[in-house]
């Protein structure tokens, strides 16, 4: 299996969570990773431009997917926002007679060029670990198991929901991948009911109580069943679990206080990286300390 | 105390039109179900409904083809009746918000199906009864008609000869209470599970009909069983006509298009006796595939068979583990449909005064001996709205009730019999053997011998009907309690249908006898009529009405 | 085979819970229903659920099966139960118990009754048919097939934090109608589902679309009365400045603003609003998570720009195509 990929690092990556696109510079090569940048590549419109004008949005990701089949290489992302959108968009094109045809049509009168064919593999850092990488190869990189690490996993409804655009059939275990990833890199998984609810991202303006309240839900689940940190794979998930922390520990009046890492941090730490380098000092939930959790015979490196 | 002056028994489609053309003419009407409206076994309809509304159709050939269908055996003032009345049902149906499947023009568009000389039936996909069902429901909704919904009738009250009411046990409470109404207008379906294997629902257990059975309606041609030539060996599920009037073909073991043989004009499309007959024959001939025949829709293509059949596609799919894009499906003849029920007249009207009846419950009798497909959601439309109105004129010289307290008395004595006395055996084991030996020996073709065994058989069941107890004595929801009743219900009809085939010395029909095989226009253009009596049923017989069309041979 | 169901029993009068382990014996091809039945037939008559036609039309039986709200009757007891391992069944979710796996349907109904979900046309109706496109009823056709078995409304993620949000049967129904062209009341039904606890209050989860028996798909009916709404200009509020905001951004430079998202979406002159953001952005500044003032666009905008602008032009139908 290739590990070159065509990457789609999303915009919330180059925003609001910079440390996302530090880390998966970092990881990715560690792990053996080439990544091609797709710079040209616009936004997904993450589900929400999709409700707004639905043909734009479709033409929007084929142009994505028509970049990286210039390149004949997969498109690999760190998001399961874009996932979802990706895939749904692919989906689209195979199952709904003259969808790709549309949006071929919309591309043309852009005057780029670009046409997509339809033949674009879309994955993402968790899928690719398992599919691509292999779960032994990871587990052989790691020079610093996280023993004593309680790893709470959340998904990300985009890449649980619907599994017939995500390939679920024939991938089944992809509904579950986070527990053998969180395994191979020594941590302890820890179970919890709303691993694979929704984060409330989407409704944080239009219903902000409603937001914070599935945010706080979920991360007091996790903290209920013994977590000490949440990993994720989404960082709209991660600004609504990190960020809006402290306003959904409000809405419940208390109780909450736990460090939500971005995919590749947590391999990353695994690896033998140190929270710094993996910009884990911009989590507004403290998350610098999460190796205090480790028990290992390796100093804590600053 | 509850009163209504009308109380309608079931809210399938038959009962719900009745009651919103009840209301439309002023009375205080309620509709009363064991369960929500939109879970009646109307629902599980498929193929569609007819009318003649195209250009070139008449009314005339829908009713022939009905009569025809019907074996000679329907009344052909009624069936005039629901041929000419069809064309404006059915146009009030989508001024209601069905969304029937469009020509071209934006014009209502028909399909081809059984025993049709045109297309004349109008669909929505291949999940018709549903769509209508539901818009029909909706209707209730903007009309704010009262709903006693998960309410378990046990007794229609008869006061002096004539019906006041039902007793009803509300089931989330366990409360038996009288329902005190100047008419009550039965629609509460058929009584498919006295057969097993059967397409109908769990729920399907023939109340109705044994309620009005009990207060001294006669129950009309129940010999009359029909069984749909498309049902799944796996759980008897219906697979719809609709494939069949979309073109799918039949074949044996052979490959071979067998029906060319029993009826080499209309093939697939004859009536479903005629169709379940020839399969029924290929099998025990040794030409079926693991005791079924196939329905091959491969011809038909991925895009038809998405737009028009998907929901056959979904049902042989799960239960049968077979793509019919891409493979046949076995199917063999399963029991489908009553032709018979509670005797009414063309208003809904039955001889017992106070009580109406409409829809599979009812015997107008539109099917005779064998129902057409999609005449049936036809027939609950037409006859609901019949029923309502005549139900509606009736009621306006009745008295109130007098609020007699001794009903829900002695309903509440004969359930505590029932929860106290032991749990001897388990009210489903007898349904089991019942519906056994009912689909072995009165089905597809029956002899003396076998229905004498059948009768004999139901005879001791209904002995044994003392033993059945129930393990759930609790008020709310106990289904077990339930269960009993609607045993006590189907024994009944049991019992009545063995006599009524019995007592037919033809065939014609559904009604195949090996030992009559012939039609008898004879002695046998008639009904049987059945009444509940000490030894058992009493028949009768009520000459067929006939208008226009004289028997002739019947051929497809 | 060999089935053991892990039901979750409730008490009718005291409504406390209990796991009750039953095991019988299935064909391969049995269902999760058919244990549930043989079970009540032969071992439990105590033992209370809603059922009908075995063949997913009627909508009785729904129920939480491993957790996920399936129709019982469909649901292979092998394909949710690859080793024999214990199959758990409860009632349905976010509604309430009445005695074992019977729920409560009020709630649902009063819901669905709220979108006025009956066909309200303009002016008497014509003497036969309404002339209605072929493609208009066949486009209605997945959601005219919800049988209103309300499994989606069992794992709707909203509901669990939210009993008013209408829910996405009902709102699936209202798409129903907004998209019916018989339907004279477009504009006061999109002005009505999109009041607080309407469309805009779905938070986008798929759950529904997941655990739709019929491919019903409420959430993309939700999706798609947001896409009519736009188009009527319906369109005020909240969600509706969020999407725009996030088009005009993403048109704008191809990628989205952070920065502006969260306080033009909720209103430039909600003061109450934008005070509510601030301690989040001075969080977001602490850490230097605040994205740039200066949102640079990315390489080759300009050829996002003209796809934006061909799609504006575009004019399209005025029915949504899904």
């Amino acid at each position: 299996m290739t590990l070159k990929f065509a990457w789609y690092p999303g915009c919330v990556s180059r925003g609001a969570c910079t440390e996302l696109y530090q880390s998966m510079v970092k990881v990715t090569s560690a792990l053996g990773f080439e990544l091609d940048e797709l710079k040209e590549a616009a936004c997904t419109g993450a589900g929400v431009l999709h409700e707004r004008d639905h043909d734009l949005a479709d033409s929007l990701n084929a142009r994505t997917l028509a970049m990286a089949e210039k390149r004949s290489l997969p498109v690999l992302t760190n998001c399961s926002t874009c996932q979802g959108v990706m895939s749904g968009v692919n989906y689209r094109f195979q199952h709904e007679e003259g969808s790709l045809e549309r949006a071929n049509s919309l591309l043309r009168e852009s005057g780029e060029g670009y046409q997509y064919q339809g033949a674009t593999r879309v994955t993402n850092l968790l899928w690719a670990l398992a599919e691509d990488l292999g779960l032994d190869e990871l587990r052989s990189k790691v020079t610093r198991p996280l023993t004593g690490l309680r790893v709470a996993p959340f998904y990300g409804c985009y890449i649980l929901r619907p599994k017939a655009h995500l390939e679920m059939d024939e991938h089944p275990e992809r509904a579950e991948l986070l527990q053998p990833v969180i395994e191979a890199l020594g941590a302890t998984f820890v179970d919890f009911r709303g691993q694979s609810k929704c984060c409330g991202f989407p409704i944080l303006t239009m219903n902000r109580r409603n937001s914070l309240s599935m945010a706080g839900n979920h991360i007091a689940d996790a903290m209920a069943n013994g977590a000490n940190v949440m990993v994720t794979p989404c960082p709209l998930c991660h600004l609504n679990l990190d960020a809006q922390q402290p306003d959904a520990e409000g809405v419940r009046g208390g109780g909450l206080g736990l460090p939500i890492l971005h995919l590749p941090q947590l391999i990353g730490l695994a690896l033998g990286f140190s929270p710094k380098d993996l910009g884990m000092e911009r989590h507004v939930v403290p998350a610098l300390d999460v190796l205090t959790h480790v028990r290992t015979a390796a100093a804590v490196s600053a | 105390m509850l009163q209504h002056d009308i109380l309608v028994m079931g809210a399938g489609l038959a009962g719900m039109r009745a009651a919103l053309e009840a209301q439309r003419h002023g009375a205080d009407v309620a509709l009363l179900s064991k369960v929500h409206p939109v879970r009646s076994h109307s629902t599980a309809a498929q193929g569609g409904i007819n009318a003649a509304l195209s250009e070139g159709d008449s009314w005339e050939s829908h009713a022939f083809d009905t009569v025809k269908g019907s074996d000679y055996l329907g009344d052909q003032d009624a069936i005039e009746i629901t041929a000419r009345e069809a064309g404006p049902d059915i146009i009030e149906l989508e001024h209601m918000g069905v969304t029937f499947n469009r020509d071209e023009t934006g014009r209502l568009g028909a399909r081809n199906f059984g025993g049709a000389s045109q297309a004349r039936t109008y669909f929505v996909a291949d999940f018709t009864g549903q769509a209508i069902l539901h818009v029909m429901y909706e209707q209730i909704m903007k009309a704010n008609t009262r709903v006693y919904e998960e309410w378990f009738v046990t007794d229609l009250i008869m006061e002096d000869g004539a019906c006041r009411g039902v007793v009803a046990i509300d089931m989330l409470t366990g409360r038996v209470e009288p329902i005190w109404a100047k008419a009550v207008i039965i629609a509460a379906g058929g009584l498919g599970r006295v057969f097993e294997p059967s397409t109908n629902a769990l729920i399907c257990t023939g109340d109705g009909m044994a309620a009005a059975y009990r207060a001294g309606a006669p129950l009309m041609d129940m010999e009359m069983v029909q069984y749909h030539p498309t049902t799944l060996k796996a759980n008897g599920v219906l697979i719809s006509e609709a494939a069949r009037g979309d073109g799918a073909y039949l074949i044996n073991s052979q490959g071979e298009r067998f029906l060319s043989r029993y009826a080499p004009n209309k093939m697939e499309l004859a009536s479903r006796d005629v169709v379940s007959r020839a399969e029924a024959t290929e099998i025990q001939e040794g030409r079926g595939v693991d005791g079924c025949v196939l329905l091959d829709c491969r011809h038909l293509g991925e895009a038809k068979i998405k737009e028009r059949l998907s929901q056959i596609r979904e049902l042989a799919h799960d239960f049968a583990g077979v793509d019919i894009i891409d493979e046949p499906c076995p199917i063999r003849p399963g029991m489908h449909y009553q032709m018979g029920g509670i005797k009414t007249d063309v208003q809904g009207a039955t001889p017992v005064p106070g009580i109406y009846a409409a829809g599979e419950t009812a015997c107008v009798s539109i099917h005779g001996g064998n129902r057409l497909g999609a005449n049936s959601l036809l027939e609950t439309i037409t006859f609901g709205r019949r029923a309502g109105a005549a139900a509606a004129e009736y009621v306006k010289s009745q008295p109130g009730p007098a609020g007699n307290g001794e009903w829900s008395a002695m309903v509440e004595r004969r359930l505590v019999g029932l929860l106290e006395r032991p749990l001897r055996r388990r009210s489903a084991a007898v349904r089991l053997e019942m519906g056994r030996i009912m689909d072995r020996n009165v089905s597809v073709f029956r002899t003396e011998a076998g229905i004498q065994e059948a009768w004999a058989t139901i005879r001791e069941l209904r002995a044994v009907y003392p033993e059945v107890g129930v393990q759930d004595k609790g008020k709310v929801y106990n289904t077990d309690l339930f269960s009993a009743l609607e045993l006590g219900y189907m024994l009944d009809l049991a019992e009545v249908i063995c006599a009524a085939a019995q007592y037919r010395k033809e065939s014609r029909g559904a009604h195949f006898r090996t030992d009559y095989p012939e039609r008898d226009d004879v002695n046998w253009l008639k009904h049987t009529l059945a009444y509940d009596s000490e030894g058992g049923p009493r028949m009768e017989t009520l000459p067929v009405t006939i208008t226009q069309w004289q028997p002739t041979a019947r051929s497809y | 085979m060999q089935v053991t169901l892990q039901v979750k029993r409730t008490d009718a009068d005291t409504k406390e819970s209990s796991w009750q382990s039953y095991t019988t014996e299935l064909p391969p091809a049995g269902t999760v229903l058919d244990g549930l039945l043989q079970v009540r037939e032969e071992q439990d008559g105590t033992l209370a659920m809603r059922c009908s036609c075995r063949s997913a039309i009627c909508g009785s039986c729904n129920m939480r099966i491993n957790g996920h709200a399936r129709l019982a009757c469909i649901t292979k007891a092998s394909d949710v139960s690859p080793n024999g391992a214990p199959i758990k069944v409860e009632p349905a979710g976010n509604l309430p118990i009445i005695k074992d796996l019977v729920v409560d349907f009020a709630p649902f109904w009063s819901k669905v009754r709220q979108v006025q979900p009956f066909l309200q046309p303009e002016g008497p109706p014509p003497e036969r048919e309404y002339i209605v496109d072929h493609d208009a009823m066949v486009h209605l056709n997945p959601v005219m097939a919800c049988i209103m078995c309300g499994c989606c409304v069992s794992d709707c993620t909203a509901l669990e934090v939210d009993p008013t949000f209408i829910g996405p049967a009902a709102l699936a129904k209202a798409y129903r109608f907004v998209a019916d062209p018989r339907d004279g009341k477009q504009k006061a039904r999109l002005e009505m589902l999109t009041q607080p606890s309407g469309i805009w209050d779905c938070t986008h989860c798929f759950e529904c679309v997941q655990q739709c028996p019929k491919g019903v798909a409420p959430m993309d009916r939700i999706m798609a009365t947001r896409e009519i709404a736009h188009q009527k200009g319906v369109w005020s509020g909240t969600g509706a400045r969020h999407a725009d905001e996030f088009a005009r951004t993403v048109g704008h430079s191809g990628r989205l603003n952070e920065l502006t998202l969260l306080p033009f979406s909720v209103g430039v002159f909600n003061v109450k609003a934008q005070l509510q953001l601030i301690p989040g952005a001075l969080r977001l500044v602490a850490r230097r998570k605040l994205p740039s003032v200066i949102h640079r666009s990315i390489p080759g905008v300009q050829g996002v720009r003209r796809l934006f602008h061909a799609g504006k032009n575009k004019k399209e139908k005025v029915t949504a195509t899904r």
